[in-house]
């Protein structure tokens, strides 16, 4: 009998290594998968807040005020962005998303007051129809982008890029190009649709400053323009987004998700979401905007905790994608031999290019998307969203905060080297920031 | 004493006006049931004519820069000069007829309608185009009809290279010399149907169709699903 316990590993080859190389070799391309990174990176977790004891004073639990009100797209829109608390839901496309899905996040928004956003795939109109709020994505694909909607929308989104795979663009197998979904994007059904890495109509700032402008004048420079990237060259980046005149920098780290691409663009590329804020707000300081021009950061934000420490730090909101749809399911331990099938178990499920998706989120198969039901979806994402409001504001009355955009840099320390140097906050305990 | 005409009250000089301003005033003007304008003295200004969603005939005597008519439904806009980057993006129905040439990316992303360039188009025309029909009378630059899922394009002159590379659907006809195909793009021999197609396009603007070799390109469809074997093709890809 083997003992399992003494069984030696490699760690150059390691079984997640070994398979990775065998599946290539089967397949003769890239691992592709959904999902974010699965290396583990500093993150909001390394910080910790420093809360009210004798010099501050906090605020009493669930009696005093602290508010939740933020507005985003103060800079040129005639009409901004007013939500009711900083948490956003990001693009994820109708297509790799089922309808139910769509339309439960837009709900689920709409319940608390927030923002959701279309996706590569467009606007679908049940998804409008669900949002009080939504954000209309202009993406380089250009799927399902029309005028129309266009003057519908509450905010645009124009995405440069995203964290699961900056400098990349997606992939939505062809088994998810259903008759509508190909329908929507111009597309022979059943086609492995590829969407750009880079817009058909411009090709860097200096045209993204034009490209702006034509969006604004076609609403009437009525609602604001966010640009969205992955986090790489962020204080480059940024300042460029700026100077073209975005109303809102939507910032994506790495830890950021998505439904289908390689995964060596999950775990190579781009920097974690905690020291691209960082840098982002370092940017929008240098350049004198900071608070004119809103930044939302995205990323791997799971938690009340990991909101409270973004705005501490300077996010004016955060937005999140894969925690909803987590919320709404996804890796639950239901349907088990589906997971099976896939080769998967609850809790490691990252399939969801196959359109298998057994909790019925990431598919276009209409019987699988019944597991889904957008009554249960709504009230499970607006539940989440609940939830992590009270420990935001949780943590901000500690801090003796009445308003939860008063959270301050102050309020944090680290409590590793890697988060203290990232973000340039002692290291707890101490006095010590490595500059 | 008769009141002014109704053409000059339809004008609008953009020398001292914003593009902002420009918008504006076609806007009101289309609200007030007004459905033919004049713009004149353009100077290049960019976004021209956007976003407009009503039927309204523009003429613009000049050349403007980017975006001109971009982001539009059901216009018929004329320019008598060169424009900018990006004439007619995302156009969804309705008519751009420009006399001069196009800078790089004409109809990128187009969904319907027609663009007519009666010069030259540079790089990247047709990129992403989604359905309607572009014509060029003269060449075209280089990746042209790159990523391009439905629609015609029709080059009189020559295309550059990498023509078509990775298009989905639509066809591409091309009177003149073309350097080079990008991945994915193979030539169909013409049908009567393609040639009548032609006909009906060209006539209108005066030209006979078969006083050109056109050729037509569309999609091998050999990149729709990745199969392993076929990797040197997406290797090569543009």
């Amino acid at each position: 009998m083997i003992d399992k316990q003494t069984l030696e590993t490699s760690s150059t080859y390691n079984p997640q290594t070994i398979k990775a190389i065998q599946e290539r070799a089967e397949l003769g391309r890239y691992l592709i998968r959904g999902y974010g990174a699965f290396r583990n990176v500093p993150r909001f977790d390394d910080l910790v807040f420093l809360t009210a004891s004798l010099t501050r004073f906090p605020l009493e639990g669930y009696r005093e005020k602290c508010q939740t009100k933020t507005v985003l797209g103060t800079r040129y829109a005639k009409r901004p962005m007013e939500l009711e608390i900083p948490i956003t839901i990001a693009g994820m496309s109708f297509g790799a998303l089922s309808r139910n899905a769509k339309v439960a996040l837009g709900q689920a928004a709409t319940l608390v007051g927030t923002s959701t956003t279309t996706g590569d795939g467009g606007m679908l109109p049940a998804e409008r129809e669900a949002s009080s709020k939504l954000v209309y994505q202009c993406l380089p694909s250009r799927y399902g982008f029309n005028v129309k909607d266009l003057k519908k929308a509450d905010a645009i989104e124009i995405v440069v890029g995203q964290g699961a795979k900056p400098g990349g663009g997606g992939l939505l197998l062809g088994q998810k190009v259903s008759k509508v979904v190909a329908g929507m994007r111009t597309l022979p059904e059943g086609v492995d649709q590829r969407s750009p890495c880079r817009h058909p109509d411009w090709v860097g700032a200096d045209d993204l400053r034009i490209k702006i402008e034509e969006l604004r004048e076609a609403t009437d420079w009525q609602i604001p323009i966010y640009v969205k990237m992955g986090a790489t060259r962020v204080k480059d980046d940024v300042k460029l987004a700026v100077k073209a005149g975005a109303d809102v920098v939507v910032l994506d780290g790495m830890e950021g998700g998505t439904a289908a691409t390689q995964s060596i663009f999950q775990e190579h590329t781009g920097i974690p979401t905690l020291p691209a804020l960082a840098q982002a707000v370092e940017a929008l300081k240098e350049l004198d905007v900071y608070g004119e021009v809103q930044l939302v950061i995205s990323g791997g934000i799971r938690s009340g905790p990991d909101v409270a420490k973004a705005l501490a730090l300077g996010a004016d909101a955060v937005s999140l994608g894969t925690a909803t749809l987590i919320a709404m399911g996804c890796n639950k331990p239901v349907y088990i031999e589906d997971y099976h099938k896939l080769g998967t178990e609850p809790y490691h499920c990252h399939h969801c290019h196959t359109g298998m998706c057994p909790v019925g989120i990431t598919t276009q198969d209409e019987e699988l998307m019944q597991r889904l039901p957008v009554e249960q979806g709504r009230i499970w994402v607006a539940n989440y969203l609940q939830s992590m409001m009270m420990e935001v504001q949780s943590l901000a009355r500690a801090c003796g905060k009445s308003d939860i955009h008063n959270l301050e840099r102050e309020d944090l320390v680290a409590l590793t080297l890697e988060a203290s140097a990232m973000t340039k906050l002692p290291l707890a305990g101490t006095d010590f920031v490595m500059r | 004493m008769q009141q002014p005409t109704v053409l000059q009250d339809t004008v609008i000089d953009c020398e001292k006006l914003s593009t902002r301003e420009i918008n504006q005033q076609l806007k009101a003007m289309v609200a007030e049931g007004i459905d033919r304008v004049k713009l004149v003295n353009p100077a290049g200004k960019h976004n021209l004519a956007v976003g407009m969603t009503e039927a309204i005939a523009i003429e613009i005597d000049g050349s403007v820069g980017y975006y001109c008519g971009g982001l539009s439904s059901g216009i018929n806009l004329k320019i008598s000069g060169n424009c900018g980057w990006s004439l007619g993006e995302n156009l969804m129905d309705g008519q751009i007829i420009v006399r001069g040439n196009a800078s790089a990316n004409a109809a990128a992303s187009a969904h319907g309608g027609r663009v007519c360039i009666l010069g030259n188009a540079g790089a990247r025309a047709g990129i992403s185009l989604k359905g309607g029909t572009l014509i060029v009378t003269g060449n075209v630059g280089y990746g042209s009809a790159f990523m391009m899922q439905e629609g015609r394009i029709i080059i009189c002159g020559d295309a550059a290279g990498n023509l078509a590379d990775s298009i989905y659907e639509g066809a591409i006809y091309v009177g003149g010399n073309i350097t080079s195909l990008g991945a994915d793009a193979k030539l169909e021999p013409m049908t009567a149907e393609d040639w009548q197609f032609l006909k009906t396009e060209l006539n209108n603007l005066k030209i006979d169709p078969r006083t050109y070799s056109f050729k037509k390109i569309v999609s091998a469809k050999e990149l729709h699903h990745f199969k392993s074997e076929d990797w040197f093709k997406f290797k090569d890809a543009y």
